[in-house]
This record gives structure tokens, sequence and C-alpha cells, in this order.
């Protein structure tokens, strides 16, 4: 079983420029697209972003989708591609977007290639400017009291709210829990 | 370049000899040195596995300048805390309500009653806390009530459970986190605001925005609980205390007051006297238990 929530808030920003892309079928696969953190071309790369997972290039394995990605955007571009591979994930993330998981009672980034899952481990994902108003504290405690991905996110955002009332720029988020 | 022939044949063996006994006794004084310590390394690894977390524990129990002590504590019997773990918890009695001295104090003392929790059945434990308030709500019927924080450690793990908006904060690496969200209003509001897309700016102006959406006292209330355990680390501190005591000094103050070489005691005295120094006219009731994770023989 697969369960997910997904979160994307322009913030005091004029539009929402990252990207959350997330499909089930035929594996699941999350990518993060972090295009509030361009200088310049945030739109249009956004978009070759959505445009290359969409297509028939978005099926392929996450090191081979990583080339695609590498050779099509621009060099400044951040992201992470996530997919779930039999009873583990496999990992890619490039500049500040990156996934963090929940096992035993601690947090801890997920290092980029295979790592396999049990089933009370939980991800969420998240651009930098997402983590930046959260301790790690925080985030495994929010984990562990709640009972869906989506009470989870919800408590996260509560924290960010205590801070800036959510007047921070965007912010994308995925929690997950894979599993049984 | 040197021409040795000239030296006389006893000279040259005395070199030599000199020269051996040198590289001898750096070989071994290298061999000792490498050998102490590796020993060295060994010995602490095994001293440090024969160390464990344990709590340190303190308090304080303030009035203010309430005319009643509506706070009450709990700490569980230290002499057991290596079968059953070390549980406390901390009920704030609330405010505009009546007999927020005897439901805080009737909380705590069920507690007392229930005791000894076991450590992996939070839902088990959690129940135990509701049918505390479904008493409550039988005798009151929402005219009294308090909020409840209770935190379970065993080992280098904790567990807690949540009514209502006292805190439970953990400081770690010279930072503070509540780890409990507060059940008020404002919390629905944000999720609200944030699924319209929205700034939540106007949520916190709300007048209704700090009133309880659970507590002790309401019917079936829904206790907010790990459903797994946090792992904790040396040097952890965990303050479970009533707003009295964030109200004077906010969450991101708190490690302003706090020398990280000090004991629980210690700890508990500093945020003390913190409290009683912003000499707040309407000082709230103020009452904290203080943990310190340190690794101790046991």
């Amino acid at each position: 079983m697969i369960e997910y929530y997904t979160f994307k808030h322009r913030g005091d920003s004029l539009d929402f420029l990252d990207e959350v892309y997330l499909t089930l079928i035929p594996n699941m696969t999350v990518a993060i697209f972090y295009g509030s953190h361009l200088a310049e071309g945030a739109r249009s790369q956004t978009l070759l972003f959505s445009e290359i997972l969409n297509s028939e290039e978005g099926a392929k394995s996450i090191s081979e989708l990583n080339s695609v990605m590498t050779e099509c955007l621009d060099e400044n571009s951040e992201y992470l591609l996530l997919r779930s591979v039999n009873d583990g994930i496999e990992c890619f993330r490039r500049g500040e977007v990156c996934a963090k998981i929940i096992r035993n009672g601690t947090v801890s980034i997920l290092p980029n290639g295979y790592f396999r899952l049990s089933s009370d481990d939980r991800l969420v994902c998240a651009t930098s400017n997402f983590y930046r108003f959260l301790t790690d504290e925080g985030i495994l405690a929010d984990a562990l009291v709640s009972d869906t991905c989506s009470e989870w996110m919800n408590m996260m955002i509560r924290r960010i709210s205590d801070q800036n009332q959510l007047k921070c720029g965007n912010l994308s988020a995925v929690t997950l829990k894979l599993g049984n | 370049m040197y021409d040795f022939s000239l030296l006389p044949e006893d000279s040259i063996v005395a070199i030599c000899v000199a020269l051996a006994l040198f590289a001898f006794s750096f070989i071994s004084f290298s061999i000792i040195l490498l050998y102490s310590l590796i020993k060295t390394n060994i010995y602490t690894k095994q001293h440090k596995d024969k160390l464990k977390l344990v709590c340190d524990v303190a308090y304080f129990h303030e009035r203010g300048k309430r005319d009643n002590q509506e706070d009450s504590i709990y700490i569980s019997p230290m002499d057991k805390a290596e079968d059953n773990g070390v549980v406390v918890a901390c009920s704030d009695g609330m405010g505009g309500l009546l007999n927020g001295e005897v439901v805080s104090k009737y909380v705590t003392d069920s507690l007392t009653e229930n005791y000894p929790y076991k450590f992996d059945a939070q839902d088990d434990n959690a129940a135990v806390i509701t049918d505390i308030s479904n008493k409550v709500y039988e005798e009151y019927h929402l005219g009294a009530g308090a909020t409840l924080v209770m935190v379970h450690v065993y080992d280098d793990y904790m567990n807690f459970y949540s009514l209502g908006d006292s805190n439970i904060i953990l400081i770690r690496n010279n930072h503070a986190t509540l780890l409990n969200y507060k059940q008020n209003y404002i919390t629905l509001m944000i999720r609200k605001f944030a699924e319209g897309g929205i700034d939540t700016v106007d949520a916190y102006k709300d007048t209704r925005a700090k009133g309880l959406i659970d507590f002790v006292g309401n019917h079936n209330c829904h206790v907010l609980k790990t459903s797994k355990p946090l792992r904790l680390m040396e040097n952890d501190i965990l303050i479970i205390s009533s707003d009295g005591v964030t109200d004077s000094i906010p969450l991101n103050r708190l490690v302003n007051h706090i020398h990280f070489d000090q004991n629980a005691s210690g700890i508990a005295r500093s945020l003390k006297y913190g409290v009683k120094t912003k000499r707040n006219p309407r000082q709230d009731n103020y009452s904290a238990i203080v943990i310190k994770m340190t690794r101790s023989f046991v």
C-alpha cells in the first residue's frame, strides 16, 4: 500500500514555480523540481522538467532519467527523483531538494542510490525552502504522532506557519508511507 | 661524499651498533604506542557500552500571580525506573472554567493510580487518558477541564501523549523544538488557509485562535500520541511544562536561560528564575519537569 500527500503553496511569491510530480503507475515515482530557486528561466525549466517526466523518458530507470535531465535542463537546476523499486526506493537528488526518512525514532537524509525500506518507514520529500523552517526533531515528532500522511503534512505546515504565516516563497513537499 | 674507510674500524662498529639500537628503540616505541592506542579505544568502547542513558529529573511548581495553583505534576517512582521507565506528566487546569485545580489534580492522581505503564502499549496508555477525560466529562459536562502532557522515557527512547496546549519541548544541539502540536482552533484555520493557497495571517488574528479543540474533560477526546518511540541522545533536555512557562519565556529564547553543562536541577532553577525575573503582573501558574539525558552506570 502506498499513502501520500502532496503540498504546493506559492507563499508570498506571485507564481508557483516549483513542480511536484507524482505518479503511481507502473511504479510510484515522485519528482520535485526547485524552480523557484532558479535565478532565470524558471518557468521554462519547470515545464521542461514535467514534459520529460510525462514523455516515454519518464518510464526509464532513475539513472537513465537523470542522464536525460542533466542533458536537457539548465546546469543550475535542482531536483529530486524518487521511485519505488521492489521493496525499496531508488533516489537521486541534485541541489537543495532532498528526501528525509523516519526510521527507528530518528530522521536522516535519504542518500542517492537504492535504499531498502521497511513497513514502518516514512518519507518526506521537499525543497530546502520547506525544510528551512523546520527542525529534524519537529519533522520526526510530527511523523511519529500522525496517523496519516495528510495529518503529518498539516502538522509541519502548522510549524512553518507559526514562524512566517506562510509568507515565505514557494513551498513544495510530499509525505509518503510505503509498505503494509 | 664521506669516506668511511678513513674511520677506525672500532668507530664504524660503534656507529652501526648505535644505529641498530636507535632503529630497534624506534620500532619498539611505535609498536607500544600503536598497541596502547588500540587498547584505549577498545576500553573506551567497552566502557561506553556499560553506560546507559538515564534520566536526571527535576521540577518546579509555582503559583505565579494566581490565587490558586491549577497546575499539577506527576513523576513516577525513580526506584522503579529501570523496570518501568520514567513517566512524568503536567496537567494545567483550564483558565476561565471552574475547578481547574480539582481537575488537574484528579488527572495526575489518576495517572499515579494507573502506574506502571507499558512502554510499547501506546494505545492502552492513551485509552487510560481518554478514560480519565470521560470521567471528568461525566462529572462536569464541559464545565471544567485541563490540559495534559505526559512523557514516558525507557532507555534511550521516549513516547509522549498530549491533550490541549501544554508543552513537551526537546532541546538538542542548542535548539528547542516543541514536539507536540497545540490542539487549538488555530490548527484548523491554518489547515484551511493553506489548502486554499493563501497566507495564514488572519488565522492568528482570530479571537478564537487559542481556544482548545481538545482537552481532558472532553468526551472521547483524541489523545495525541507517538505510535513509535522517538530516539533520545545523550545531553538531550526535555521540558514538560504548562503554558505559564512559555508565555514568559518563548520557545526560541529558552536556550538562552540554560547552560548545557547544568544538570536537571540547575536547568529547572534557571528556568524558574527566568520566569520570575520577567515580573509579569499577570503571571499564570508555571510548572515544569526537566529531564536531562545523561550517560551513567546503572
